[in-house]
């Protein structure tokens, strides 16, 4: 290793902001993917890995992605629910590779709700 | 690189260790890969978190869902539940004694709610053997801000300005001390810091040096620089393994880095920084003799002047700070003296590191702005006093401190309001007593520890607090008289003026505050032969109040001697004869109805009844 | 065989034949023509062995022999004369020389003398540290390697006498002789900084140590109560070890683990929240 610099320093700080901008708090959005066994089943694995895909391209930090259980809309599976910070959660279902790519790009990212795929505005929160 | 959309933070603190915590992860990590979760989870082992009794302790990011008691038997559980369905499992998060529903958010647990966390704005949130992590949070910023934009008067202008004073017992402003070292002439000095941390029942520093290492190196570099010191020490107790080990990592990646050693961050800066074992002596913790031991020497205290700011290890100018005041230096140097300034009172600024320990529910480490009551940090921090107990006193200062009683609990912890008391600061140690304490013991217990750590050099250490013990011990087992208490008192106050150095100098205050607070206490051994507490065994006798007890049958179970006899659902009797006064039943009984009473209480009803 | 030789004489042709007659030996050889120069090499060097003549200009061999006997005892001396005076000799082995070489010597009696004089003094240094409980020579290479790094190191005892704690476990007064030697410091201090501190030891640990906190917090949560049913239980009071060595007690003023209290240590597992009656199940564990 070379002997840093200050700015060798400062570079080293926002690499590494990157991986642990999770533990400061404060976030934009927040998205969950609902992992019961029913979405599992429907594939709801793989809508993390394109969500977590996304965010990593459009490498933005303000975002969190948790996972939860059973909506309780076992049919719709795949689903997500999009909380932006100051606004009622949105949630969508049926969702395929595709569909999250576009809810993130078009929702998470430019804040228009993309009505086509959206089941409900509103609904209970968790932590 | 995957994207992370969630980090692990388990403790790896001391206390989480020795509670497990090191299995739990090898099982959360192998767990996560069964489930393929390795990818987008991070598992960080930390430093002490600091709510040790509770370990080993888990916070999950970004939702700061805090969990307690995490064995590696429940991980598939939590990694089932909370990572693969998203469900937090309130089974391990923290409960509020005497209420059933659970906590899930850290900073909404009473014990982290009230901290403000300054020194230790680092612990938990990083992963102390990456420098990395903590070049993240904005380290070693403050040190390139020193060395680049600041000269040395500048330096000692802000740390003046701040007020911060020494965190290691006395509250010397840190600030002066640097000034009259920079003042001093010579071109090698040295820049030491106080990692020994020898106060029974004191584990901040252990908790900054296991948890943020770097952080004190960074306050060393500043410090470096303000005082024109090229080389510098880290005394670090041996009793603590994993604070030497994090440290030297610590040493190693700065010096590869580029932020010790020559030229540091290109600036033309030198600065050698080494770690240096203690070898467990209190005395140690005292300045001058903890340079005697770097030297390699007996560490014995030498009479100031001259002062270390210009005489001090091999008779160079030297500047000895403790871990805590190293801690707190990189954010006042990024964020100016008046952020500092902007908690505490006037003049005692910013946060103090408390080590909450004893008979309170949480117990811990705390970080809270100086001038808070004693009340806040033991009823709202702690908890309070744990069922069905009462509290007595609050030791704070270790062996050169004192006992504050619950009449005083409103006191403010500011270095002058907590020395009014008798008591000081000192280096943070906070231990809570209740009811089931004996004060002459806890007297008895504090000139154990001085007369066994006193380095012997002058008399009225060496000599005085041993007949002062020998006077305790006479009064704990019920050969005290009358005059012990004014001889103890006036023999308290020729050692404290004729003492060489802080150790001796300090040793008398545990007993003078017991006196002065719970000289009824003391009367009560001399005069009745009755230590209520039940503590010293040759003044007490335990028996059973038969109004009280239930006839549950607890005590006649837990009593190693069979000395408890009793139907079920009858009053139970302590045959006296067979009694070796243990204590198991008093604490064992949940009706209270175990009690103590004087040593000769039955001798004295046979007595009555022959008269 | 191999060794550091410094030899010393006046007379240049002796300085060279020994070199040409030790060095394919494999000792390594320096010279010095006056005592002020050996004095000078010996003090930044470490010399197994040193042959030196006696009677030179300035300076003598008597004088170089007792600046090395005050110096570094550790340094095995061996004497060459031209003049085997039967005074002189007495003196240079009153003040413990190993062996002498009468002038003319042949490169047989040099080697011969060399070798035995560097066994000497390398076996000197292993037989000491045999000590009453232990045969600690296996680990001789490993302790004089601490002491040989840490030689000129200020302030090293302190750090000498961890590190070979940490091998042998304890620092019987064998092993400290041993180190004021090789420290050039005088054996009553090393004695004195032994006894000051705590954590070190001469009395040797069982195959477990058991540490018990006396912290304050322990305290009050009656860690004396666990101390004495471990004295009971084990039938040893503190800083002593049972007499199948398996178990050795020492208490500590605060592991810093308040946390926990009370705590007790053995070896490196910490335990906390001990419960006195459950002490003997947990002392089990390492029977």
């Amino acid at each position: 290793m070379a002997k840093l610099t200050i700015d060798d320093l400062k570079k080293i700080k926002e690499e590494y902001k990157e991986k642990t901008h999770l533990r400061e708090g404060g976030y934009r959005v927040k998205i969950t993917v609902h992992m019961g066994t029913c979405g599992l089943a429907a594939g709801s694995r793989e809508i993390m890995d394109s969500l977590l895909d996304e965010i990593q391209k459009a490498n933005v930090t303000d975002i969190i992605v948790t996972t939860s259980g059973c909506a309780g809309l076992c049919s719709r599976e795949p689903m997500v629910t999009i909380e932006m910070m100051g606004e009622p959660p949105v949630k969508y279902g049926d969702l395929t590779d595709e569909k999250i790519r576009k809810i993130f790009r078009e929702h998470v990212l430019e804040g228009k709700i993309v009505e086509e795929y959206a089941i409900v505005r509103g609904c209970e929160t968790s932590y | 690189m995957d994207k992370i959309r969630s980090n692990i933070m388990l403790c790896g603190g001391t206390g989480c260790i020795a509670s497990g915590s090191l299995k739990a992860r090898d099982a959360l990590v192998e767990e996560l890969k069964k489930h393929d979760l390795a990818d987008e989870i991070t598992v960080t082992l930390t430093g002490c978190n600091g709510f040790c009794a509770q370990g080993p302790i888990m916070i999950v990011y970004p939702e700061d869902i805090f969990y307690e008691k995490i064995t590696s038997d429940n991980i598939p559980l939590l990694v089932e539940e909370h990572f693969v369905k998203g469900r937090p499992v309130e089974k391990f998060m923290y409960k509020e004694p005497e209420k059933k529903s659970a906590v899930p958010i850290m900073n909404e647990i009473p014990f982290f709610k009230h901290q403000v966390l300054r020194a230790l704005r680092n612990k938990g949130l990083i992963d102390p053997e990456k420098i990395e992590e903590y070049i993240a949070r904005d380290g070693y910023m403050a040190a390139a801000k020193a060395l680049t934009e600041m000269t040395p008067g500048d330096i000692v202008e802000v740390m003046k300005d701040s007020g911060l004073r020494g965190r290691g017992g006395a509250g010397f402003p840190t600030g002066l001390k640097w000034e009259f070292c920079a003042r001093s002439q010579g071109n090698l000095k040295y820049i030491l810091c106080n990692g020994d941390e020898g106060d029974p029942g004191a584990f901040m520093d252990r908790s900054v040096m296991e948890a943020d290492p770097h952080v004190v190196l960074e306050g060393m570099i500043i410090a470096a620089k303000a005082i024109g010191a090229s080389r510098g020490y880290i005394y670090v107790r041996a009793e603590y393994p994993l604070a030497v080990e994090r440290l030297q990592k610590a040493i190693d990646q700065a010096n590869e880095y580029g932020l010790l050693g020559e030229n540091i961050l290109g600036t033309g800066f030198n600065l050698d920084i080494e770690l240096y074992l203690g070898a467990g002596a209190f005395v140690c913790g005292e300045e001058t003799a903890l340079m005697r031991s770097i030297e390699g020497k007996r560490g014995m205290p030498i009479p100031r002047p001259p002062f270390p700011a210009q005489k001090g290890l091999w008779e160079k100018p030297t500047v000895l700070n403790n871990v805590e005041t190293y801690a707190n230096i990189p954010q006042i140097i990024l964020n100016g003296a008046d952020w500092f300034k902007s908690l505490g009172t006037e003049k005692s600024t910013g946060t103090k590191v408390f080590a909450l320990t004893g008979a309170v529910n949480n117990i811990g480490l705390i970080e809270v702005p100086m001038g808070i009551p004693l009340r806040t940090i033991i009823f709202d921090i702690g908890g309070g006093i744990k069922k069905g107990r009462i509290f007595k006193a609050v030791q704070l200062g270790g062996p050169s401190g004192g006992c504050i009683p619950e009449d005083h609990l409103e006191t403010p912890v500011t270095y002058e309001d907590i020395m009014n008391t008798g008591a000081i600061v000192g280096s943070g140690g906070m231990v809570v007593m209740d009811d089931s304490n004996c004060m002459v013991n806890v007297a008895r217990f504090f000139l154990d520890f001085t007369t066994d750590e006193s380095c012997g050099k002058c008399s009225p250490c060496r000599i005085g607090t041993k007949v002062m013990k020998d006077k305790l011990v006479d009064i704990t087992e019920g050969r005290g008289k009358e005059e012990d208490i004014e001889l103890l008192e006036d023999l308290a106050h020729d050692i404290i003026s004729t003492s060489l150095c802080g150790l001796g100098q300090t040793a008398p205050n545990p007993v003078l505050t017991t006196i002065k607070y719970f000289r009824q206490e003391y009367e009560e051994h001399i005069r009745q032969g009755w230590c209520k507490a039940g503590v010293c065994t040759k003044l007490s006798t335990f028996y059973i109040d038969e109004e009280a007890c239930k006839g549950c049958t607890l005590c006649a179970r837990s009593c190693p001697q069979q000395a408890i006899t009793g139907e079920k659902k009858k009053p139970h009797h302590i045959n006296q004869e067979l009694c070796i006064k243990c204590r198991t039943c008093y604490e064992k009984c949940k009706f209270g109805a175990v009690k103590v009473g004087p040593v000769n209480m039955f001798e004295k009803k046979d007595k009555e009844v022959k008269v | 065989m191999s060794g550091n030789v410094l030899v010393v004489d006046d007379e240049p042709v002796v300085l060279k034949s020994c070199d040409r007659i030790l060095t394919p030996e494999g000792f390594t050889v320096k010279g010095a023509s006056s005592v002020k120069e050996a004095m000078g090499l010996l003090q930044n060097g470490d010399f197994d062995i040193v042959i030196t003549d006696l009677k030179m200009p300035e300076m003598g061999g008597i004088d170089l022999i007792r600046w090395i006997k005050e110096q570094n005892p550790a340094t095995g001396i061996v004497v060459i004369t031209g003049y085997p005076s039967q005074e002189t000799i007495k003196d240079a082995l009153h003040l413990g020389i190993i062996d002498y070489l009468p002038k003319p010597f042949s490169p047989a009696l040099l080697i011969d003398v060399a070798s035995k004089a560097v066994s000497f003094v390398k076996s000197k240094g292993v037989e000491e540290i045999k000590t009453e409980e232990h045969d600690v020579s296996e680990k001789a290479n490993e302790i004089k390697n601490v002491i040989d790094t840490n030689r000129n190191r200020p302030g090293g005892l302190i750090p000498v006498l961890q590190q070979i704690q940490e091998i042998l476990g304890y620092l019987p007064p064998a092993v400290l002789r041993l180190i004021a030697r090789g420290l050039n410091i005088p054996v009553s201090e090393v004695h004195g900084v032994v006894s000051f501190y705590s954590f070190f030891t001469m009395k040797p640990k069982g195959k477990h140590n058991i540490r018990v906190c006396l912290g304050t917090a322990c305290y009050v949560k009656r860690s004396s109560e666990i101390l004495a049913k471990l004295k009971d239980l084990l039938g040893i009071e503190e800083q002593e070890i049972t007499e199948d060595k398996k178990f050795s007690l020492e208490t500590v003023r605060c592991l810093g683990a308040c946390g926990l209290a009370p705590v007790v240590v053995v070896d490196h597992d910490i335990h906390g929240a001990v419960d006195p009656v459950k002490v003997s199940e947990m002392i089990r564990e390492y029977d």
